[in-house]
């Protein structure tokens, strides 16, 4: 688009001071600057200096204007000769329209948004206790709802087992295979109508919850409202009256779960002049205890995590958790997952079935847009990404599905694996989606398999602390939230040697910060 | 009564807010590094946008990031839009040509300056309570690259001139003349007293100044019957019709530039006979502007995001709500909706004043003008207003908005007065340095002359030379943390100082480092490079003689000596240690200071390190040396070398003001021929009679002091001194100095690390804490063993002599005495 203008200069028309230098149009340069660089290089004598100067300055100014009015010009005649007011103005009008408030749609918050303000508000009350017992009761009716149904469906099994091997028996007795085999397929009938009939039930259950539980909340919130304090907190009609015991200390029988988990913190710094801290933590746990609530035996008793789940819900400070599995959407591999989700009533979001068949849906429609893909894989690429969103878990809020394949085992993967590529994306995002809190499996592995001998777990644990360090000094300039906690998971079971080895090798990537030691007699 | 002097109705202040493009994808700049984003871009190019003073555009004041690629700007703003006039009762043609005439003013001014505004309007024009008017938002284009980096349209519906429609959503020409476009369509509704196509639609309203290009006829005379108003067209006064009228003409290359407009003879009735013929007169000074009541706001409580979000303008949703659905392995993300709290919204918050107002109300009228030259004690004495915060902890100091108040108000009026208020202004430096003032206070120490700015602009900056590759290699690495040196418009600048140093400077060679010695520099200077570069050319000479020498071995030896010298006699232990575990000072100490601690500190911290070293000479850095061994002391001597070496690699946190004032200390309680070197610029006695030579200089662990320090010692300070005489007894007896004790060389066996091998002067030794130690003695004695043994034994602040005791005898009056006499 540049053009190049050749400066020609001569003083008072002496031949010997004379410049001729081409300079790029339109031109923003400090133009006293280039006068002297132009009087050095064609050693001028000093005294044109202000003549030259002047007579550049006016040289640019008519050629930026020139340039400007030329091209400007143009488009105006074009215009005259050939008027296309319609697309212009639709072009216009379309982004004027997206862009700007002011002329856009007005658009007032979704039911989503009002609830999310309402819930956020009432977490950080009073009321916060009265809420969490009930989402506790309604857990826990739909808790013994899922007891009752696997119980169901086991006695049915076990009847019909035992009716089957009776049938066995009297195989010979005037039963025929043919009878067998219906007896089989009515067994199989049986068993898939009662799993459906008790899981639309259970479905029932959870909707009515969800809706009673999401009416009692708003309700909750205009009577604080009119009432202009949060300190009357409404009981609702399905709570029975509890003792409260949320907030009394929670160490029975947890003791021998958690004398398992091996863990270690480090407050790190990054930065080479300005020093930035996190706090990381390695542990060896099984990624599901970080999702599931404790099921205990005590009525009210909800774990201290659900509580700062809830508190932190509508925040600017998300838990994520990074979860692997295979290139499909919904895959066996994250059954566990999903089985916990289900396990009690999720209030905020769509289930997680749902959620996962949106995600699929806009895959695929990505999928019909872009025929270049759809050549490489009809499902999910190793190292996609995708995200669901739960209220009703233990420690998180966001959980990242890694998609991941075989070559993990491997023993030879370097920083350009779609992996762990993969990894610094979802990192971005949760930078650009206040996620501050991660939790990432340091193996890429949660499970602790044959191949995972001591060196392949040094070398693995290496890669991926030192690629984390590179994406966490890459996300400080990416202008999002700060990773404030991160959590590097390993499979349960792991040996103390090798996560000895591991934590000690985490002070010589990361940097640690030093203790402040505050002494009395500086 | 005294806050009125705040309370000027000019001095207020608004914000607007509105959000970067975010790059999209995975993509890298062309130099293999992540691309700078946008809203950074945007911070960089926006700083220069408040270097504008214009009586007729409102001052730009701060620029704020958020998170997510926010923006934030702050500017001057007061008055009423004049589109609250429109319609209501009309301006008489003079008001409108007097309004016209400021407007083009303002224009004018710009457009020299490069900046084209682009979004024109009668909602961005303020009438003023005297009825000037003054501009405001005209940096959005600019700011923006020409609109490259929002993804929002930088447009006034009505006001856009044609081409910028026909140019397209993207296009990016920027002609200074769709101004004067704009300026005839406020004109044009000033005199029909109506704002244009107001009921209509958007698009309706782009076709209508679309439709305006066909046709003939003039374009004002159109508007006019449109608005049913011909008949107030055929009433203007000519000479405002053919303004409005040339203002609107179509065809860009007809239509003149506000140069050409401004000689109208209309407006020659305000030009007064000051401004056709004014060469450079020196604006008055004023107490305070408007950029010092910001700061004093935002000291006293002010938060421009804060306020944002009270009034409206900042919403959030709750992130859980928005988040992505998927985000594939090439970076794309999906199943994310645009966020409609990220949309532009063009409106301005008002900042409010009343808690500043409130907070400097019993500030009496004097404060706002310190007597300087006080010759009169009464009057002195009576001057005892200012606000006592002296003892409190510096960075206290520096958040408490009335202390603030009283430096900035009393340091501005001297820098007014510099060069010839220098000393004052180094005796209030000493207190301390108002940040707002920094870079100016900082050149007015480094005795920066008026026309550094000419001295600047005559260097080549452009011409590409062979350390280019190397400056391009260091600078996205230097202080990049800081937005305005990652800012492209940072990169750029400090390339061009740093060119320029090197340009000047030809018996030097760039090392690695200069980049970071600049940046401090650059940053309190950044709109004003000259004086960067002004700052950086008398502070190298005065702390880094010699330095930048291609073969600067010889330096840095020296200096890494003296260091360590000094180490051996304020801190032997450590000496020692060091020494045992073989930790040298070139493993560590080079980019200290090579760099002036500039390489490990963040910015913050080496402004109040350098606040300090910019009052001493070039020795105190030795000392800020010592002294961050000396924080770290605890930690060096239970370590050995592998974890020194991992310890200094990434230095670890300091406590900067504790590291200043042990450093002050430690300076102040050193004699000064004990760290005096050979390669300092600074005209120096010691240099001349001592002139150490360099191999014994690295032999020795213990430093040597003068003849004069010595003397000096003896005859005012002599409660300070411990002077231990080596040489035989006979020779003590016949004459030694003054207080001196004799410990005769041959009397002690050295075998053995142990200070009671030292006689009967062991104990005086040994709880010797701050005395100088200094050892007496001949070329016939041995001047290595005994205070290598004594630093050895951990005794602190041993020192030799140089020259021995024969110095000492041309001192006259004499010191010296003979035992005999006693």
């Amino acid at each position: 688009m540049e053009e190049t203008e050749v400066f020609n200069y001569k003083y008072k028309n002496d031949p010997l001071v004379s410049v001729s230098f081409p300079i790029t149009i339109p031109n923003f340069e400090s133009l006293e600057e280039l006068s002297r660089i132009l009087l050095l290089k064609n050693n001028l004598p000093i005294y044109v200096s202000l003549d030259l100067t002047h007579q550049l300055h006016q040289f640019i100014d008519d050629f930026n204007l020139n340039y400007y009015d030329k091209r400007t010009t143009k488009l105006l005649q074009d215009f005259k000769n050939l008027p296309v007011i319609e697309d212009i103005t639709k072009e216009w009008d379309k982004l004027i329209k997206e862009e700007t408030v002011e002329y856009g749609d007005r658009r007032c918050a979704s039911d989503e948004e009002l609830f999310g303000t309402a819930y956020h508000k009432l977490v950080h009350s009073p009321a916060l206790e009265t809420m969490l017992q009930l989402e506790c009761m309604y857990a826990i009716s739909v808790r013994e709802r899922v007891n009752e149904k696997d119980f169901q469906i086991k006695s049915l099994s076990e009847k019909q087992t035992e009716e089957m091997s009776k049938a066995v028996d009297k195989l010979e007795e005037g039963i025929t295979e043919l009878d067998i085999n219906e007896m089989a397929a009515r067994h199989f009938d049986d068993q898939s109508f009662l799993r459906v009939q008790l899981t639309s039930e259970l479905e029932t259950i959870k909707e009515t919850q969800r809706r009673e539980y999401r009416e009692w909340l708003m309700q909750m919130l205009e009577e604080s409202q009119a009432n202009n304090s949060l300190s009357v907190t409404k009981t609702s009609p399905l709570l029975p009256c509890i003792p409260s015991q949320l907030f009394c200390s929670v160490q029975h029988n947890h003791n021998q779960h958690q004398a398992s988990i091996l863990e270690e913190s480090f407050t790190i710094h990054l930065g080479s002049q300005l020093k930035q801290m996190h706090n990381i933590r390695i542990l060896s746990a099984d990624v599901m205890d970080l999702c599931a609530i404790q099921e205990n035996e005590h009525l009210a008793d909800t774990t201290p995590q659900l509580l700062q789940t809830a508190l932190g819900l509508y925040s600017n400070d998300l838990c994520g958790l990074v979860l692997m599995t295979d290139n499909v959407i919904g895959s066996r591999l994250s059954k566990d997952f999903t089985e916990i989700c289900q396990r009690t009533t999720e209030f905020h979001f769509p289930y997680v079935d749902d959620q996962l068949e949106r995600i699929s849906s806009t895959l695929q429609k990505y999928q019909a847009d872009n025929a270049s893909r759809i050549a490489s894989s009809k499902n999910l690429q190793t190292g996609d990404v995708y995200i669901t969103r739960h209220s009703n878990l233990a420690q998180v809020h966001v959980i990242f599905h890694m998609v991941c394949d075989d070559s993990l085992y491997g023993n030879d993967i370097n920083s350009r694996h779609p992996v762990v590529l993969g990894l610094r994306n979802m990192l971005k995002s949760a930078c650009s989606n206040d996620v501050t809190f991660l939790t990432i499996p340091l193996l890429l592995q949660y499970e602790m398999s044959e191949g995972m001998t001591v060196t392949w777990c040094t070398k693995r644990a290496e890669l991926v602390f030192k690629c984390v360090k590179g994406f966490m000094i890459e996300m400080a300039s990416w202008g999002g939230s700060d990773l404030k906690n991160l959590q590097f998971l390993l499979p349960k079971g792991i040996s103390s040697d090798v996560f000895q080895s591991l934590t000690t090798m985490l002070p010589n990537i990361f940097k640690v910060s030093n203790p402040v030691i505050l002494k009395s007699n500086p | 009564m005294t806050a009125s002097l705040l309370k000027n109705p000019e001095l207020q202040f608004g914000a607007t807010t509105f959000f970067a493009k975010e790059h999209k994808g995975e993509t890298c700049g062309s130099n293999g590094l992540p691309l700078t984003p946008n809203s950074i871009i945007i911070y960089g190019k926006a700083q220069k946008l408040k270097m504008l003073k214009h009586p007729n555009l409102c001052t730009y004041l701060d620029i704020i990031r958020g998170k997510h690629e926010r923006t934030v700007i702050v500017s001057q703003y007061c008055g009423e839009p004049l589109s609250s006039y429109l319609g209501k009762e009309r301006f008489s043609y003079d008001d409108i040509k007097k309004i016209a005439y400021k407007i083009f003013l303002a224009l004018h001014y710009m457009h020299m300056k490069k900046i084209v505004h682009r979004s024109l309007s009668t909602e961005n024009i303020l009438v003023q309570e005297n009825n000037n008017i003054k501009l405001f938002n005209y940096g959005l284009f600019y700011m923006t690259d020409n609109g490259k980096l929002v993804s929002f349209p930088i447009v006034q519906l009505s006001y856009a001139a044609p081409e910028v429609y026909l140019d397209g959503p993207n296009g990016s020409l920027s002609n200074p003349k769709v101004d004067v476009w704009s300026a005839g369509i406020i004109l044009a509704e000033l005199v029909l007293n109506k704002p244009l196509w107001q009921s209509l639609k958007v698009g309706q309203r782009i076709r209508k100044v679309l439709s305006l290009v066909q046709g003939n006829t003039s374009i004002f005379e159109r508007i006019a019957r449109e608005h049913n108003c011909y008949d107030i067209y055929l009433s203007v006064p000519s000479d405002l019709k053919q303004i409005i009228e040339v203002c609107l003409t179509i065809m860009p290359c007809d239509r003149p530039t506000v140069q050409i407009i401004l000689k109208n003879e209309v407006f020659a009735q305000f030009k007064t006979a000051k401004e056709s013929n004014r060469r450079k007169i020196y604006e008055p000074f004023e107490q305070f502007t408007i950029e010092e009541l910001y700061h004093w706001w935002q000291l006293a409580g002010g938060d421009v995001l804060l306020e944002l979000k009270k009034q409206g303008l900042i919403r959030s949703s709750p992130p859980i709500l928005s988040l992505p659905q998927m985000v594939l392995i090439d970076g794309l993300i999906l199943g994310q909706e645009r966020n409609p709290a990220t949309l532009y919204d063009s409106r301005i918050i008002q900042m409010p004043l009343e808690a500043l107002y409130q907070r400097f109300e019993h500030i009496s009228l004097n404060c706002y003008y310190p007597l300087i030259h006080v010759k009169s004690e009464i009057l002195s004495n009576g001057n005892d207003s200012s606000y006592d915060a002296e003892q409190l902890p510096l960075v206290i100091r520096e958040k408490d908005p009335e202390y603030q108040f009283h430096r900035v108000i009393l340091l501005r009026r001297l820098l007014h007065g510099y060069p010839h208020t220098r000393d004052l202004i180094i005796t209030e430096s000493i207190k301390d340095i108002p940040p707002l003032l920094r870079g100016k206070i900082w050149a007015a120490l480094l005795n920066v002359r008026g026309d550094y700015q000419e001295e600047y602009i005559k260097i080549d900056k452009e011409t590409p030379t062979p350390t280019d590759r190397q400056i391009e290699v260091d600078i996205p690495r230097c202080h990049q943390y800081n937005e305005l040196l990652s800012s492209s418009e940072g990169h750029r600048k400090l390339k061009r100082v740093l060119k320029a140093w090197i340009y000047k400077n030809s018996q030097y060679v760039y090392w690695q480092g200069l980049d970071s010695l600049t940046a401090p520099f650059l940053f309190l200077n950044f709109n004003d490079e000259a004086k960067a570069f002004a700052c950086l050319s008398k502070f190298i000479p005065k702390y880094l003689h010699n330095f930048f020498l291609r073969d600067n071995s010889a330096v840095i030896h020296e200096y890494l000596a003296k260091f360590s010298q000094l180490i051996a006699f304020q801190d032997p232990v450590l000496a020692n240690h060091l020494e045992n575990i073989n930790f040298i000072p070139e493993l560590f100490a080079i980019p200290w200071f090579l760099t002036m601690f500039s390489h490990v500190f963040p910015l913050h911290k080496i402004f109040h390190l350098w606040d300090r070293l910019l009052l001493g000479d070039s020795s105190f850095p030795l000392h800020v040396g010592l002294s961050i061994l000396t924080q770290l002391r605890d930690t060096l001597l239970a370590s050995g070398f592998n974890e020194c070496i991992l310890l200094f690699s990434d230095l670890p946190e300091v406590d900067m003001e504790q590291c200043v004032n042990f450093s002050l200390e430690t300076y102040s309680t050193t004699p000064k021929s004990i760290t005096a070197r050979t390669q300092q610029s600074e005209k120096c006695v010691y240099v001349t009679t001592m002139g150490i030579p360099a191999q014994d200089l690295n032999k020795e662990k213990f430093p040597r002091i003068s003849v004069d320090d010595v003397v000096n010692l003896i005859r005012n300070d002599s409660e300070r001194i411990i002077i231990i005489d080596i040489r035989n007894p006979t020779q003590y007896a016949r004459s030694s100095a003054k207080g001196s004790i004799n410990i005769p060389c041959s009397s002690i066996t050295f075998g053995e690390v142990n200070i009671e091998n030292v006689g009967m002067h062991s104990s005086l030794l040994k709880n010797n804490k701050d005395k100088i130690v200094v050892i007496i003695g001949t070329e016939e004695t041995n001047l290595d063993l005994f205070p290598t043994f004594l630093i050895h034994c951990n005794i602190p602040k041993v020192c030799v002599l140089h020259g021995g005791f024969n110095s000492l005898l041309p001192v006259t009056p004499t010191i010296l005495i003979t035992q005999n006499q006693i």
